[in-house]
């Protein structure tokens, strides 16, 4: 995932540029001078003019020397091969499975499939990893649903306290 | 006299000691989760002051916020993750250090100094309450925009890359922060016709994101780092003293700082932390260090971040205004239990404020040993494999999003700023710095657009009143300064050539 | 008070491995069957928090299912209200309505109003004040009154709330009476009437019109005045705060309110368990002890006077709005 800072500093001028114009588009407030479009006109402003200053390489010469992080055989990265850069998004796939399947399933179940898969992917031992699956999620449960008040959701499986 | 005997026997009643360590532990299982921030435990412990005595339930509030606030330093040094925001801002220093196999003085720091910030706090609200308030009161919405514009600038002095991607990386969070309904024109903006933006971001979501989730993503394409040499978890307390005695300027700076921030309303122990540990490295005869696990930083910012705990409850306390998130829940509990603020407390019951005073020591006391044994107990999941202890943190963050409004969409969120975070932080542009953004963005949106509002479009009474003109001078000399180091940097080689 | 040590235990025990005591009944029988969720729109600490709270202590007590309160914040109460509506009308999430449900719409910020609901009771209301701060030069209302009136547009400058709210709203129904301009006075949006009291007492803003229990504490450090209250009667709480009608002759009144609702198509039978439920909470001592001690008006109405109370109340905010320049449809 590492990129230029051509592309990022472009992709900020962008964003900025276009935050400018969302913000100006912005309805005014009857009765007041100043409304809701200054504030992101003023962000969005200043954002397009550093991501132009990063595509110029100015104040780089502040950052420390990039170096390329060694890449990891365990577990997804290696089972993935060449795509091996792609294991960086089982973590926020796991939190979009949490949103889509914990009303259904409930929580303990959810909480068992995101424990199993992650730590699978990290390259734990599968009996680590059911061992993990098995005991975190109740745990978990417990602190948030009785100690926090959460309303965690029941689902197929309701937790037996 | 009397009214302090009264005050001990107050205090020393059963349910109120039972109150005192119970919530004390509370504090720092919440203040330790990814996502749970001190103003949740606080929050989540109002029901349970319903059933509480008076100074009981005030004493939950005090030890728990006082507790979490310490403990959200834990995760942030063992596996870089920021237990609240108030940590987020040396999180990295203190992660360095503990990769320097010095995990014990990096938390023996961040507990010693909390306490006596906590305590410093403490003394400066018995001594000084209605001069504090005095100065809370004498701010309008223009001190507070120059103070937090002065806030914002800390993004430049913390992160340790370039400082024009640590500007574009606060500007990014502004923008953040501009989304949602919660701006001075009740407006909808940038939410795409989503229901869940119009509540906007809050900064939890944003940080769990950030640090949390990408840091799990970085554990997924790395291998697992070497394992830290086993020994045995060094004392937790030597060498504290040393650096009692060796940074005892930043300790007392940050103090200051802290009961100064805190003492404001609106500006918490968030601010507090990070305006210390960027004044920490302005000043330091070795700013070089910073960054690589140098503890001065973490002396300064957990002072000052506990510190202003203590002193954000004077506003509280006289007035009714809330100095923080955490004061607001409690100035609830207060009416609540017939304790109404006003100057009225601290004359007809001054036992029940000496009380409060007793109870603010005694926390910062107990935290120490308490502190001690969570420290040891969380120091464990770095002997923990990675593959243990990863899938858990990612439960963690999904449960603590959840749990900050009993809404899934801050679930989806922390996925994405888990994204955001992974890419920026590849690319050299400071998290830290975007969480600065986000928590920052309402309060200097707030009190621009409202000054504008008031002056009527004119910019001279932003420089008028006296205490907005002090701001002014210091925002303005902190712009110009990184500008003429840069200047300078450049005249000099040229010079040597000629 | 047996409630009170098993909770309490259980909150500090939990984590020790205290089993807790109550498990939820499976089985379908008598309504409440189950834990019920109460959602409260605004945030922990404010007055709808503190009053959701107290009012689902009470309703534990009556109905003895536990009544949990969530803080579905953001969006100036959109969410905590889109979440009442979509929940499943079971009876098993209820949640408290402010009067921002019957003035979001005529913003256009939600297609909800109190029609999406299944009322039950309403609680509370509380009228605006009018709060100077003690340095001002006006001692009564009639006073400001005059100074208003006598000055160009835009000089004197009000807060209280965010663009649009309840007090926003009170100010320019009170400006519109005397027959001046809605925006003849500024509004200053604030994030509450904490900050706007604050403003207040820092010298930023003229006057605030957030209701006297809001302004009380600066007001009883002797930071600011309150000069009138936009009621039909004064508060018992506040006796010396004249009205408007016995000082200037204006029969102008508006308020915040606070009630119970389910979301749209709660069986009639649930819904009348909780609002007789909710009846006796209101009538209860703890109640009328915990809102006097806060300084909160209570007003009692049932199910069908509250829906009648909403109506009239949606109709006479939307006139106000659309009168004030501040509505958009």
């Amino acid at each position: 995932m590492h990129l230029s800072d051509r592309i990022t500093g472009g992709f900020l001028v962008l964003l900025g540029a276009l935050a400018f114009w969302g913000g100006s588009r912005l309805p005014a407030v009857p009765g007041q001078d100043v409304g809701p479009a200054v504030f992101p006109m003023v962000v969005g402003g200043g954002l397009a003019l550093c991501g132009a200053l990063i595509v110029l390489g100015i104040g780089h010469s502040f950052e420390d020397e990039e170096t390329e992080p060694v890449e990891a055989h365990e577990g997804l990265a290696r089972w993935l091969g060449a795509w091996r850069a792609l294991a960086a998004f089982v973590p926020p796939a796991l939190l979009l499975f949490y949103v889509l399947a914990s009303e259904a399933l409930g929580f303990l179940p959810t909480a068992f499939v995101m424990v199993a898969v992650a730590a699978l992917s990290l390259g734990a031992s599968p009996r680590l990893a059911l061992a993990m699956a098995v005991a975190a999620p109740p745990v978990v449960h417990l602190v948030f649903y009785k100690l926090l008040r959460v309303p965690l959701p029941a689902g197929i499986l309701p937790a037996p306290w | 006299m009397t009214a302090f005997l009264e005050a001990m026997r107050l205090v020393a009643a059963p349910d109120v000691l039972i109150a005192i360590m119970a919530s004390a532990v509370y504090g720092l299982v919440v203040g330790s989760l990814p996502g749970l921030s001190a103003t949740m435990a606080t929050a989540l412990l109002v029901p349970v002051t319903f059933y509480l005595s008076p100074i009981a339930a005030v004493a939950t509030i005090i030890t728990a916020s006082a507790m979490a606030i310490f403990s959200g330093d834990i995760p942030g040094a063992l596996m870089r993750i920021p237990g609240t925001p108030a940590s987020a801002a040396y999180t990295d220093e203190a992660y360095a250090m503990t990769r320097k196999g010095q995990a014990e003085l990096a938390l023996g720091a961040g507990l010693w100094f909390s306490a006596i910030g906590g305590i410093v706090g403490t003394l400066s609200l018995v001594l000084m309450a209605p001069a504090l308030a005095e100065m809370a009161l004498s701010f309008s919405t223009f001190e507070y925009f120059w103070l937090a514009f002065l806030g914002l600038m800390c993004a430049t002095l913390v992160a340790r890359s370039s400082p024009i991607k640590a500007i574009a990386a606060m500007l990014l969070g502004l923008l953040f922060a501009c989304i949602g309904i919660e701006n001075p024109g009740g407006v909808p903006r940038f939410t795409l016709g989503i229901t869940d933006l119009l509540g906007g971001i809050e900064p939890i979501p944003a940080l769990v994101g950030v640090f949390a989730v990408s840091e799990v993503m970085r554990a997924m394409t790395t291998p697992e780092p070497p394992p830290l040499p086993r020994r045995r978890f060094g004392s937790i307390l030597a060498g504290q003293w040393a650096l009692t005695k060796k940074y005892q300027w930043p300790m007392w700076r940050g103090n200051i700082v802290g009961i100064i921030i805190g003492v404001l309303p609106g500006a918490g122990a968030d601010m507090a932390a990070w305006v210390s540990y960027a004044t920490a490295k302005r000043f330091s005869k070795e700013p070089e260090k910073f960054g690589t696990g140098h503890p001065e930083g973490l002396v300064e910012a957990g002072a000052s971040n506990n510190a202003s705990l203590a002193s954000g409850w004077v506003p509280s306390l006289l007035f009714g205004i809330p100095g923080d998130t955490i004061t607001a829940i409690a100035i609830g509990v207060l009416y609540m239990k017939g304790l109404n603020p006003g100057p009225t407390l601290f004359t007809e019951r001054a036992s029940s404020m000496y009380a409060l005073y007793i109870i603010f020591v005694l926390a910062n006391i107990i935290m120490i040993p308490l502190g001690i044994v969570m420290i040891r107990a969380a120091s464990l999941v770095l002997r923990a494999p990675r593959s243990a202890v990863m899938p858990v943190i990612v439960l963690l963050c999904a449960v603590g999003a959840f749990a900050t409004g009993n809404n899934l969409f801050s679930v989806l969120l922390v996925g994405l700023f888990g994204i955001v975070g992974f890419v920026m932080e590849r690319n050299g542009y400071p998290v830290a710095a975007l969480v600065l953004g986000i928590v920052m963005g309402t309060m200097v949106e707030q009190n621009f657009v409202t000054s504008l509002i008031k002056s009527d479009g004119d910019v001279l009474p932003f420089f008028e009143r006296p205490v907005s003109s002090v701001l002014a001078a210091m925002t303005i000399a902190a712009l110009l300064w990184p500008a003429a180091v840069w200047a300078i940097r450049r005249l000099r080689p040229a010079e040597a050539a000629r | 008070m047996i409630q009170f040590t098993r909770r309490g235990a259980l909150a500090a025990g939990a984590l020790a491995g205290i089993a807790p005591l109550a498990r939820p009944a499976l089985g379908q029988g008598r309504y409440p069957s189950r834990p019920v969720t109460v959602i409260c729109p605004w945030g922990a600490g404010g007055g709808t928090d503190a009053t959701a709270r107290i009012v689902a202590n009470l309703l534990e007590k009556e109905l003895g299912q536990p009544f949990n309160v969530v803080n579905r914040t953001g969006g100036s109460g959109v969410v905590g209200h889109s979440a009442i509506a979509q929940a499943a009308p079971d009876g098993h999430t209820i949640g408290m309505l402010t009067v921002e449900i019957a003035m979001m719409h005529w913003q256009g910020l939600t297609e909800l109003k109190p029609t999406s609901y299944t009322p039950l009771a309403l609680m509370n209301e509380d009228p605006p004040g009018v709060q100077v701060n003690v340095n001002s030069p006006y001692r009564d209302i009639k006073s400001l009154a005059d100074a208003i009136k006598a000055s160009p547009a835009g000089r004197f400058k009000a807060s209280g709330t965010g663009q649009g709210g309840i007090w926003h709203l009170a100010l320019a129904g009170w400006l519109l009476a005397m027959g001046l301009r809605a925006d003849h006075v500024r509004w200053v949006p604030s994030n509450g009437a904490a900050p706007a009291m604050q403003d207040l007492a820092a010298g930023g803003v003229d006057l605030v019109t957030c209701s006297v229990p809001e302004a009380r504490a600066i007001i009883e450090a002797g930071r600011a005045r309150s000069l009138a209250v936009m009621a039909a009667q004064r508060n018992p709480q506040f006796p010396d705060v004249p009205t408007l009608k016995e000082s200037l002759g204006i029969d102008y009144n508006t308020g915040a309110w606070r009630g119970m609702a389910g979301p749209a198509n709660l069986p009639p039978e649930i819904a009348r368990t909780l609002t007789t439920a909710l009846q006796k909470v209101y009538d209860g001592r703890e109640y009328k002890e915990f809102m006097a001690s806060r300084g909160f008006g209570v007003v009692w109405a049932d199910a069908a006077g509250f829906a009648a109370f909403m109506e009239r109340s949606d109709a006479s905010l939307g006139a106000a709005m659309r009168a004030a320049g501040l509505a958009r449809t």
